[in-house]
């Protein structure tokens, strides 16, 4: 039942379990803080937050404080002024705080860094107690993508909890006390031999300088960027993020607050766009008397579909990550187009949809009982691991069921040993003839399990038995199912018919777009190969005829997750001039080819999806 | 009309540029100049501040040797009202990236280990300022007023000292303090 308060002798509405802070926050009035953030557990220690409360003693901090019936808060009184000051004074008055009204970082009106945009707030000009200049504070820059540097360190805890509570990792702790005190990873070891994944959650919420990625220090303020919200195509979770851009660069990734993720990354998803790339292709290239050379659109062109016209039904492989729409303008290209039925996705199997209720990510975080069958989610698809890790530290138990150690068997309550039915084979498509057997014992674990659960959910991994999936099928109602697959939209694929599977032939066409996929080579088979790519990878370098491709930040289009959710793709980048839209060159290749891309039929694959 | 203002002005170890914001004030200076008198000052002849006294006295750059430190203190002693002007008289500034290798070391790369240096010695004479750790203004002698930046902007230190001229305490916030 919501109650009234007063703040600044307005009558505002709040609910009990929230925090003065929040019913500030709810009201639109701005407490500052410093420890505080949103999405974070509340500490109460920088003191910053301090508000008036009648009928208390001393000043309280409005963000540990409950609101409750009947508070009146004063947050901007003089004496309340005085305190802040006093506390930003002293965090200044630490570490090498330079910085208090350094306007590279933004100036009075918009700075970056909220420490110094409180040292603006209250007109501070000098130190009151000046820091010993003499002390070098260390940095620690041992992991490639973002630096820890102490000098700039507050102390403010914000990213022990967001190690804690976002990526369940608890690398960061406190080392040492009092003026000594630092934040440290595991037993006060350099952040590469930690137990750091890199997610970067400590860097999204770090209030200062402290934590800076390499790839946005110094690159501007983000008030001369541009923040877009799109979705990484990194992996089938396709977590929600927020981009920074700036003069057609991306600058920076942080975690969208407000998707199914919430602010959560892995580290391939938050770093890797920014990290230089392998060279771009631009041109259109053609193998000519051994060599790769630059030719023009019209002749590349006319050499693929001369290739693709002499072959007996072509081969074509496309990455999952490519969108709806040019997964199925691909897959048309060779049904329609070719009349080739051996049209598939380079990787990206999905398991049987039909065994229960399907789970969500939110249901990962909240289960008490987590089943992970041959998946490895800390591999392939690193939220939703760190959402396991949440939920175990929050008391679910995890059974997995697995043929090789991972890297979450140390959380594992139980662990039951997958079967091969069929050996490894040496083909680059070996992940597809791999066949687990999930035995009468193993089904019978997972079923006590899940029965013993309120909430369960079950990770699990194509490539099962027949029979493992019909016991599944067996299952408790109450189980949810979460199938981990691989590739941003091998769902999407899978909606149109578009599946992983071996596929040869002379002519063989791939569309990479920008992926580069662990699957290596081309099949020996291939006499001629067709490769549309953004970059330079061992697909081009073998190439016959390499096309330009569109990388993820140029294109709009939709990617479905693993959880069967459309997702919108927003264009970040233009793309460079002569990298033409991939539909449009699969569209001017089946005109070469004599039987144009019917448009309306591609949209009409992509509405059925 | 009254008594004009008497104003002083001295460098440390700094490297100027906050005196050439303070003549950046441009053609307000001359306005000033009605009521201001420049008594000592890098770009008079005078070299000292009036025994007398002044009424303000400005200091730009940090105090690292005995004569910047001399220079702080004679400023102080000779002054009513003491402005640390710029990043390296409020904080200490680039100078005091010394203090963590040391003065020894500072001295033996300048004068020894320099690439372009063939048998360098470092200088010795008795007659020389003695090397200190570098420190801010503060640090050496009471400030009055803090102006920070690298450098403060020219409007921020017009701002200073009129509101000075207009006898009240001059308040630094937001604009003021934006010195790109």
């Amino acid at each position: 039942m919501s109650f009234e308060m007063t703040i600044d002798d307005r009558t505002v509405t709040a609910m009990p379990g929230q925090t003065v802070m929040e019913a500030a926050t709810a009201a639109g009035i701005h407490i500052p803080g410093l420890c505080h953030h949103q999405h974070l557990p509340s500490l109460g220690a920088c003191r910053l937050c301090v508000v008036e409360i009648e009928r208390q003693r001393g000043l309280q901090p409005a963000c540990t404080f409950p609101a409750a019936e009947g508070l009146v808060v004063r947050t901007e009184t003089p004496k309340i002024v005085a305190a802040r000051k006093f506390a930003v004074e002293m965090l200044f008055s630490e570490r090498t705080h330079y910085c208090m009204t350094c306007p590279v970082s933004g100036g009075a009106e918009n700075t970056d860094c909220d420490l110094q945009m409180l040292a603006y707030r209250y007109g501070m000009t000098h130190w009151m107690f000046a820091p010993d200049a003499s002390h070098a504070w260390k940095v620690d820059a041992t992991r490639p993508y973002f630096i820890m540097d102490h000098g700039r360190c507050i102390l403010c805890r914000r990213c022990v909890r967001a190690c804690a509570s976002m990526a369940a990792n608890h690398t960061l702790g406190v080392h040492q006390r009092g003026a000594r005190t630092l934040i440290g990873a595991d037993d006060d070891l350099s952040f590469d031999q930690s137990s750091c994944v890199s997610c970067g959650s400590c860097l999204q919420v770090c209030p200062t300088g402290a934590l800076t990625d390499r790839s946005s220090a110094f690159a501007g303020r983000e008030s001369e960027m541009t923040r877009v919200k799109t979705i990484c195509s990194g992996c089938a979770v396709g977590c929600g993020i927020e981009v920074l851009v700036r003069d057609n660069n991306l600058v920076r990734i942080d975690g969208d607050w407000d998707a199914p993720n919430a602010g959560l990354l892995c580290a391939e998803g938050r770093f890797m766009p920014t990290q230089p790339a392998p060279p771009r292709i631009t041109r259109p290239l053609v193998r000519r008397e051994g060599k790769l050379l630059e030719a023009g659109w019209d002749e590349a062109l006319e050499v693929a579909a001369d290739s693709l016209r002499g072959a007996d039904r072509p081969a074509g492989l496309i990455s999952p990550r490519m969108t709806t729409r040019l997964l199925a303008g691909f897959a048309s290209l060779f049904n329609e187009t070719l009349g080739s039925d051996r049209v598939a996705l380079l990787y990206g199997q999905v398991p049987p949809m039909d065994l229960g209720t399907s789970a969500t990510l939110a249901d990962v975080g909240t289960s008490d009982c987590i089943v992970g069958l041959g998946v490895d989610p800390l591999k392939d698809q690193k939220v939703v691991g760190y959402l396991v890790k949440r939920a175990v530290d929050a008391g679910a138990t995890l059974l997995l069921v697995n043929d090789q150690p991972t890297p979450l068997d140390r959380l594992a309550g139980d662990r039951v040993p997958l079967k091969h039915l069929s050996p490894m084979s040496a083909s680059p498509f070996a992940q597809l003839h791999y066949s687990y057997h999930l035995g009468a014992g193993g089904l019978s674990r997972v079923k006590a399990a899940v029965a013993s659960a309120h909430r369960p959910v079950i990770l699990y991994a194509p490539g099962l038995s027949p029979t493992a999936y019909a016991g599944l099928r067996s299952m408790h109602a109450k189980a949810k199912f979460l199938p981990m697959v691989r590739g941003a939209n091998a769902m999407g694929a899978h909606r149109l018919g578009l599946t992983a599977r071996p596929v040869e032939a002379p002519v063989t066409y791939v569309l990479l777009g920008d992926d580069s996929p662990e699957v290596g080579a081309p099949s020996p088979a291939t006499d001629f190969l067709i490769v549309q790519s953004a970059h330079r990878n061992a697909w081009t370098d073998a190439a016959d005829v390499v096309l330009p491709a569109r990388t993820w930040a140029e294109k709009p289009g939709l990617l479905m997750n693993l959880e069967g959710r459309r997702q919108r793709l927003t264009p970040l980048l233009k793309e460079p001039p002569g990298v033409r839209a991939d539909l449009e060159t699969l569209v001017l290749l089946s005109a070469k080819l004599g039987s144009p891309l019917s448009f309306d039929l591609i949209v009409e694959m992509c509405d059925a999806v | 009309m009254s008594r004009k203002i008497t104003l002083a002005s001295d460098w440390l170890t700094g490297c100027a540029g906050c005196h050439m914001s303070l003549l950046d004030i441009d053609e307000r200076l001359v306005a000033l100049l009605d009521r201001v008198e420049l008594r000592s000052m890098p770009i008079t002849d005078l070299k000292h501040p009036d025994e007398a006294g002044v009424d303000v006295g400005i200091l730009e750059g940090a105090v690292n040797n005995s004569a910047t430190e001399r220079v702080a203190l004679q400023m102080r002693q000779r002054c009513k009202v003491l402005i640390a002007l710029g990043d390296c008289a409020v904080f200490g500034g680039v100078p005091t990236m010394r203090n963590r290798e040391g003065v020894a070391c500072a001295l033996r790369r300048a004068y020894i280990e320099t690439e372009s240096t063939v048998d360098g010695k470092i200088p010795g004479d008795p007659e020389l300022a003695v090397m200190q750790p570098c420190r801010a203004l503060d640090q050496v002698v009471k400030v009055d007023l803090h102006l920070p930046g690298c450098p403060p902007s020219a409007d921020a230190i017009h701002h200073c000292l009129a509101e000075l001229l207009a006898g009240r305490t001059p308040e630094l916030t937001g604009k003021n303090l934006d010195w790109h």
